[in-house]
């Protein structure tokens, strides 16, 4: 039962990271109607921002952590502003081929650099074990269920009771009725890259301790296309909750079914639900409030 | 249409023109054995890309994971071959498996369409991936496989001459069917569910029929393709058919145009020189910087982005 529990919340926690970068890639979606394939690279590229202004430049990391966020911000509005904007309108395989050529060009960038190619990092965020009771919790797992609900909260927040959040869901709902109204549609797309790039950062950045920081940890990526179908695709609370379902039946499968298994079990996952659930687990819920 | 034996004539020289001076170019740069070899995987690449082009540039769908097709036929073949049938023989049944791929790996979402399929056919990329590494007692796993070289009645296709005239061969097999099914009511279907879907649907055409029959030409052709990959290299592993594969053959099609069938064999001429005049570059350059690993991630994302931005319909469309 202990080992039960244990496996639980550890897959709660990686789900809480598929979760936030399905969360990013369905808001750039929503909002632009882009398919990033590049949300993985910039969650890579977030956790070495992080890691290189404590490393190098010495900053403590409760400042170093929120200046990599705001960097990759940066560099996701930049990138929408120089070129993610025309694919805006275009069939989805232009999108699919720019972001997966930017992505390359980052990683290509960070892998040009010797010390960050071939050694992985651990930020010491967290590092150590909480214990209640005869459960034994990585505070990093902790940490990252805790940061992922006030993430959660905050992004709420603002889609709901900020002006910039409404006018950008407004965005996402009708770009054409937005513009007719008035509203800067296309701010409000570089407004969606920033926030996208950012809370893939911060996946980035809470996956560092659990994962250690490394080129490759963007792959992790590839779990949020399932955790974002689950979630209906079109869903932020959907793709958040999508992401935990899909961490911990991961970690389920893993500690129940043979070895292997594991790994297929989330794009398993996404063909079922598409057969059976093709708008979301949570679309029944959805009907029924709509009615 | 016409036939006009002379305008025929005129119009089969003037696209064959093109070709003969970009063989002669590579045989006088690289040396008959080198461009030999390179023109077998051009030939071969731009069977996947035919692929590609179908369900991308035709019906109007997505695919992120046309290289798991070329992969079970890649492996069907090996296997089958390894067991003693004949590699002519085998070829059907690898075309089948990719066939049979491209049906299950779109499946799931052949009435959600759009993005769904690109969702889909990932998913079943990454698990068939993943099962030719785990199922060692077929496949080799993670380790790979030798494959034997193309052999029919005794006669062996081992100088790169052979291989390059079977890849040929297969290619302008390929071509001819996807112009008749282009011509037929097959194609013509396609386009009408990649123009309007709706329209399509109201003309009495079954869009998610329409699509699978695409998904399952576009994987057959890949399944082809894999065979005589298969072949040629020589040696299979899982990972040679990941993801970064699935992209190039996007990517081959992108460049080349996907609305045109030719598209594909430009498209493999341009992605299969990428690489080489890459390592070219980093000779040529100087200092330590070109040395580093990640410039040709760095140079292919940039060829990939400048291509995106700046001929959006491909090298053979008109922009």
């Amino acid at each position: 039962m202990l080992a039960f529990v244990q496996v639980f919340t550890s897959g709660v926690a990686i789900g809480c990271v598929y979760g936030l970068v399905a969360l990013s890639f369905v808001l750039i979606y929503k909002a632009t109607e882009t398919v990033s394939f590049m949300q993985g690279d910039l969650l890579m590229v977030g956790a070495f921002t992080g890691l290189a202004l404590n490393l190098l430049l010495g900053l403590p990391l409760w400042l170093a952590a929120p200046a990599a966020v705001l960097a990759v911000a940066v560099l996701g509005a930049l990138l929408e502003r120089l070129a993610l904007r025309r694919a805006i309108g275009q069939p989805h395989l232009v999108a699919v081929l720019l972001t997966f050529g930017l992505g390359m060009m980052l990683r290509g960038s960070v892998a040009s650099i010797p010390a960050a190619a071939q050694e992985t990092y651990r930020l010491p965020i967290a590092a150590d074990t909480l214990a209640i009771g005869p459960l034994v919790l990585a505070a990093s797992h902790v940490w990252v269920v805790v940061v992922t609900l006030v993430l959660a909260a905050a992004l709420a927040a603002f889609f709901r009771h900020t002006r910039t959040g409404r006018v950008l869901r407004a965005c996402s709902e009708d770009a054409g009725t937005a513009a007719l109204l008035g509203w800067p549609v296309a701010r409000m797309h570089t407004l969606a890259w920033a926030l996208g790039a950012a809370v893939a950062a911060v996946a980035g950045l809470l996956l560092a301790p659990v994962t250690f920081v490394h080129l490759n940890m963007g792959f992790v990526a590839l779990k949020a296309f399932p955790a974002a179908v689950l979630g209906g695709l079109t869903s932020l609370p959907g793709a958040l909750l999508g992401g935990v379902f899909l961490g911990v039946v991961e970690a389920l499968a893993g500690l129940l079914l043979p070895e292997g298994v594991k790994d297929v079990v989330p794009y398993a996952l996404l063909m079922v639900a598409l057969l059976l659930f093709p708008q979301g687990l949570g679309a029944g819920r959805a009907a029924r409030a709509s009615v | 249409m016409r036939t006009d034996p002379a305008a025929a004539a005129r119009q089969a020289v003037r696209a064959g023109l093109p070709w003969l001076l970009v063989v002669l170019v590579a045989v006088a740069l690289l040396g008959v054995d080198y461009a030999l070899g390179k023109a077998t995987l051009v030939l071969t690449y731009a069977i996947a890309g035919l692929g590609v082009v179908v369900v991308v540039g035709q019906a109007g769908q997505i695919a992120l994971g046309q290289a798991a097709l070329v992969a079970l036929g890649a492996y069907t073949q090996a296997v089958l071959v390894r067991h003693g049938l004949p590699a002519p023989l085998a070829i059907p049944a690898a075309v089948l498996a990719g066939a049979l791929g491209g049906v299950l790996a779109s499946l799931p979402a052949r009435r959600l369409g759009g993005l769904y399929f690109g969702m889909s056919t990932l998913a079943f990329a990454l698990i068939v991936e993943e099962g030719l590494a785990r199922w060692e007692s077929v496949t080799h796993g993670a380790a790979g496989m030798a494959v034997p070289g193309f052999e029919v009645f005794g006669w062996r296709a081992d100088s790169t001459l052979a291989q390059a005239l079977v890849s040929l061969a297969a290619l302008l097999i390929a071509l001819a069917v996807c112009r008749r099914l282009l011509a037929l009511h097959h194609g013509r279907a396609w386009r009408a569910v990649r123009d309007d879907e709706a329209a399509a649907a109201a003309c009495g055409i079954a869009p998610a029929a329409v699509k699978m029959q695409a998904f399952l030409v576009g994987g057959a052709l890949s399944g082809l393709a894999g065979a005589l990959y298969a072949h040629w290299i020589g040696f299979i592993s899982p990972e040679q058919f990941g993801l970064v594969f699935s992209f190039e053959l996007l990517m081959l099609a992108f460049i080349g145009g996907a609305r045109r069938l030719m598209g594909a064999v430009w498209g493999a001429l341009v992605i299969v020189a990428i690489p080489p005049t890459i390592a070219l570059l980093r000779d040529a350059l100087p200092g330590d910087w070109a040395r580093a690993a990640g410039l040709e991630m760095v140079v292919f994302g940039a060829v990939i982005v400048a291509v995106v931005l700046l001929r959006p319909s491909g090298l053979t469309g008109r922009s």
